[in-house]
């Protein structure tokens, strides 16, 4: 859906609207649902409605598992806990306190979110493969328990619960309804989250964890809020799973095979899109009904499971939805003109500023490192490494190349821990902070070779940062309203509005790095961390960089700056700081530093002459 | 003159969500350092890309060597004699420099006699290869870790070399390190066709100038008419250092 709109908005008009695959999705949408909304009413055939019913129980599964996988880009292979934890929750309570099982389902829907916080704590500290076993692991660890306990939860003897008292003629009614119910509020959340901040910050972590980290995003909580998410409404739907089969018992209700089953739902249909889960999981049941019916079951449908699986990464890699999608796009993009970078046009528009008046130079220091060090192996990247940079400066960090200009970047930010030394931020020691508490405290950083997020569109990457960590901001929207008109202006100001659209992999090398500096400026930093921000990009934009940085100075910003551009940095910077084999070995005036014998030896070169500053023929 | 070696006429392409080349012509001659400038965005890389077949062209021509080569694969490319230095650092750093100067006669590892012969010609050219063959590639500086880029994409023996920006994220000791390599190989008969956006630095090194804008070849000349050019200066070479402000000039 989401490509479908991007791509309205770079063409518009250019063809029907109604053969686009938003419009025939809509439709099959419309008579799918229908399909499933009426089928219990004008067919008894009970064999379909348990197709359905398991399919339901499936969807939900896989749209809350596309949550955190689809979009933070964490597989869970424990998704089936939630079934058993819901269905455990309902029985035990339905047994032992009374009422009908449907009352309990919101404790099902609550004990599940609880547990995937918890485990989310833990687990989310881990990344790749090591998840995916603390997820399987924590679903054995739940069936032990259940199998073992058997004084509340009578072990492998199992809970059986009430039959249903109500009439014959409804037949299985209630819990195909409450599923589809279920599906609906699912759904609604997945939308919601994909709307949200919180969402795009989910995509960051996807993308590239570490980035996300610098520019805000508290990612053990988004992890964990992701997994919870992904828990809730599974939990309930557990719950309706375990009245309908009237039985619980631990290897039933834990099975791998559900998590296995969600997983392929979400990868077949598409990972990262609302309706791929739905899709994907209607598909794999069916799969599933038809070996078991006609192809022996059991052991068949194993092998069905690992060979679709295979089919789907070898052909589909993408799932269903996003390949339909992106061949439309191609086809549809064919013959027209991409945006291409062209000449600049005027100067930009100012930006809107939240600080009310600029910080004149005080003269006091922003940042200050003490004796900072940073081994790798045997190598000192950062050696005993100190220096001040001024609150209202523009201060230059020259060296040569390794002399550990961009560890001390990585350090400063967050990204590395330093083996010895402090960092202090405005009166704050930083160096023991995650990195998005560093963000908060005003610090912000763009990369040498940038990280944008590159599934995102330009304008999400400058939305997804985060000024302070706070519920409001999660849920605040991420394409419409204060924070999305905000990050336009940024862009407007970068001069990348009209790519505002466009996927960020897409773009040039140094439009990359003008979205970066947009991105790192909703941060609203008191200093900002450029890192060869002049590399990569045509002179003429260089110089409106430099403008860039000038203006947003005299309104009260500090800038570090690492750079090669000599002409650049002579024009811009002062003071000009000099590193050499991990230690600052000069600073001073560009004046000086450009008399500087230390300076001449190590970076500059002893023929080094501003005006030619290259060998030319 | 000497011949073309490579002609590209009308050339269309893009990445599925539009045409970023309009229509590119290019020539470039046997033996010359062609350096294409332009904004961000202008398609530069993109013309390396369906150059070096990783792209396919929707619409027309690309020639090397008196051959078609549109839509060949990118392996076949290689084959007929086009190596391209891409863009980020492709030192593998735990590597030997000989290690990673050899990665670039991989499709040639069987006939070792070769293999040898290259790699003299290679050190030949860039001393450090033999003097510090059995370094790490990491413990090099940024130029030298360029020059053993440039050195493994020779091992082929190109008659064309394309370098994706080949200044960027040097020092200024490291830029002139890597233009005397470029010179070298330029000298060593190789035909040379350059990315830059450090303008004033690649069109001083060059011969030829090309100037792309918007996916299209705005200009094409000597190198030193195009650098002269005030017209282009102005619109994207930016102006001379002394002309640039200075902070204290700047009202606070």
């Amino acid at each position: 859906m989401r490509l479908a709109a991007a791509a309205r908005g770079a063409i518009p008009g250019e063809l029907s609207e109604l053969a686009s695959p938003r419009w025939v999705g809509r439709a099959l949408l419309v008579i799918g649902g229908a399909i499933v909304l009426v089928y219990p009413l004008i067919s008894n055939d009970l064999f379909y409605q348990n197709l359905i019913i398991l399919s339901l129980l499936f969807a939900i599964g896989a749209v809350g598992l596309n949550v955190i996988m689809g979009w933070g880009g964490y597989i869970s292979l424990g998704q089936s806990s939630f079934i058993g934890l819901g269905a455990y929750t309902v029985g035990i309570l339905a047994t032992r306190v009374g009422g009908s099982p449907f009352v309990w389902l919101p404790a099902a829907g609550l004990v599940a979110a609880l547990f995937a916080l918890v485990l989310g704590a833990v687990a989310t500290r881990l990344r790749g493969h090591s998840f995916v076993i603390a997820t399987i692991a924590a679903l054995f660890l739940l069936q032990i328990v259940a199998t073992n306990w058997r004084g509340f939860t009578h072990g492998t003897t199992g809970i059986t619960l009430p039959i249903p008292q109500w009439d014959v003629a409804y037949q299985n009614w209630p819990f195909y309804y409450s599923l589809m119910g279920l599906l609906v509020l699912a759904l609604l959340l997945s939308w919601r989250i994909r709307k949200t901040k919180f969402g795009t910050g989910l995509i960051a972590i996807r993308e590239d964890e570490d980035k996300a980290a610098t520019v805000g995003i508290d990612t053990p909580v988004y992890k964990s809020l992701g997994f919870a998410a992904s828990a809730v409404f599974l939990g309930m739907a557990g719950g309706v799973y375990g009245y309908y089969l009237t039985f619980l018992d631990p290897t039933g209700m834990f099975d791998i095979i559900l998590s296995v089953q969600i997983v392929l739902a979400v990868i077949l249909g598409g990972r990262g899109t609302l309706w791929g889960p739905v899709l994907g999981a209607f598909l794999i049941e069916s799969i599933n009904e038809l070996a078991n019916q006609q192809l022996g079951g059991g052991n068949s449908r194993l092998l069905i499971f690992g060979g679709l699986l295979t089919l789907a990464i070898l052909v589909l890699p993408k799932g269903i939805i996003p390949s339909v999608e992106e061949l439309w796009k191609r086809r549809r993009a064919e013959g027209t003109a991409a945006l291409a970078g062209g000449r600049l046009n005027g100067l930009p528009a100012h930006p809107v500023d939240r600080r009310a008046q600029p910080a004149p130079r005080t003269g006091s220091s922003l940042l200050e490192l003490k004796g900072l060090a940073k081994r790798f192996g045997g190598v000192h990247a950062v050696d005993d490494l100190t220096f001040t940079v001024e609150e209202g400066s523009i201060t230059a960090l020259i060296g040569p190349n390794g002399s550990g200009k961009t560890t001390a970047f990585n350090l400063i930010g967050g990204t590395m821990s330093a083996d010895g030394g402090e960092i202090w931020l405005d009166g704050r020691r930083i160096d023991r902070l995650r990195p998005w508490r560093r963000a908060y405290l005003g610090l912000g950083r763009t990369f040498q070779i940038t990280r944008l997020f590159g599934q995102m569109t330009v304008l999400e990457n400058v939305v997804a940062p985060m000024r302070s960590f706070s519920l409001s901001q999660l849920n605040a929207g991420a394409m419409s309203g204060p924070e999305a008109s905000r990050a336009e202006e940024l862009l407007q100001f970068v001069g990348m509005r009209e790519f505002r659209d466009q996927r960020a992999a897409e773009l040039s090398f140094g439009q990359q790095k003008l979205v970066e500096f947009a991105q790192v400026l909703m941060l609203d930093p008191k200093l900002i961390m450029l890192d060869e921000p002049g590399g990569g990009i045509n002179p003429t934009l260089v110089a409106r960089m430099a403008e860039m940085i000038r203006e947003l100075n005299q309104r009260g910003t500090t800038f570090l700056i690492v750079e090669h551009n000599l002409p650049l940095v002579l024009d811009l910077c002062d003071p000009v700081l000099v590193l050499a084999g991990g230690s600052c070995i000069s600073s001073g005036s560009p004046e000086a530093i450009q008399k500087d014998p230390l300076v001449l030896d190590a970076y500059l070169g002893e023929d080094f002459k501003l005006e030619e500053p290259v060998g030319a023929h | 003159m000497a011949s073309r070696t490579l002609s590209l006429s009308n050339v269309i392409a893009g990445y599925g969500y539009g045409d970023v080349l309009k229509g590119v012509d290019l020539e470039v001659e046997q033996g010359s350092v062609t350096c294409i400038v332009g904004p961000n965005g202008a398609g530069k890389s993109t013309v390396l890309r369906a150059i070096s077949g990783v792209l396919r062209p929707r619409e027309g021509t690309i020639r090397f060597e008196g051959s078609d080569v549109c839509g060949v694969s990118p392996a076949q490319i290689l084959a007929r004699g086009i190596a391209q230095v891409p863009q980020s650092n492709g030192i593998f750093p735990n590597l030997s420099v000989r290690e990673n100067v050899l990665i670039g006669a991989y499709i040639l590892r069987r006939d070792r006699a070769l293999v040898e012969r290259r790699l003299g010609a290679v050190a030949e050219l860039f001393p450090i290869i033999r003097e510090r063959g059995s370094e790490k590639a990491g413990n090099l500086s940024g130029g030298q870790r360029r020059t053993v880029e440039f050195a493994r994409s020779l091992m082929l023996d190109p008659s064309l070399v394309m370098l994706d920006e080949p200044s960027v994220g040097l020092d200024p000791k490291a830029l002139r390190a890597i233009a005397g390599a470029i010179k070298q190989m330029s000298e060593a008969g190789k035909t040379l066709l350059i990315i830059e956006q450090n303008v004033r630095f690649g069109l001083r090194m060059s011969t030829h100038g090309v100037v792309m804008e918007s996916g299209r070849v705005l200009m094409h000349d000597r190198a030193d008419t195009v650098l002269g050019n005030p017209e282009m200066t102005d619109l994207f070479f930016g102006g001379t250092v002394a002309a640039g402000p200075r902070r204290a000039s700047t009202p606070a």
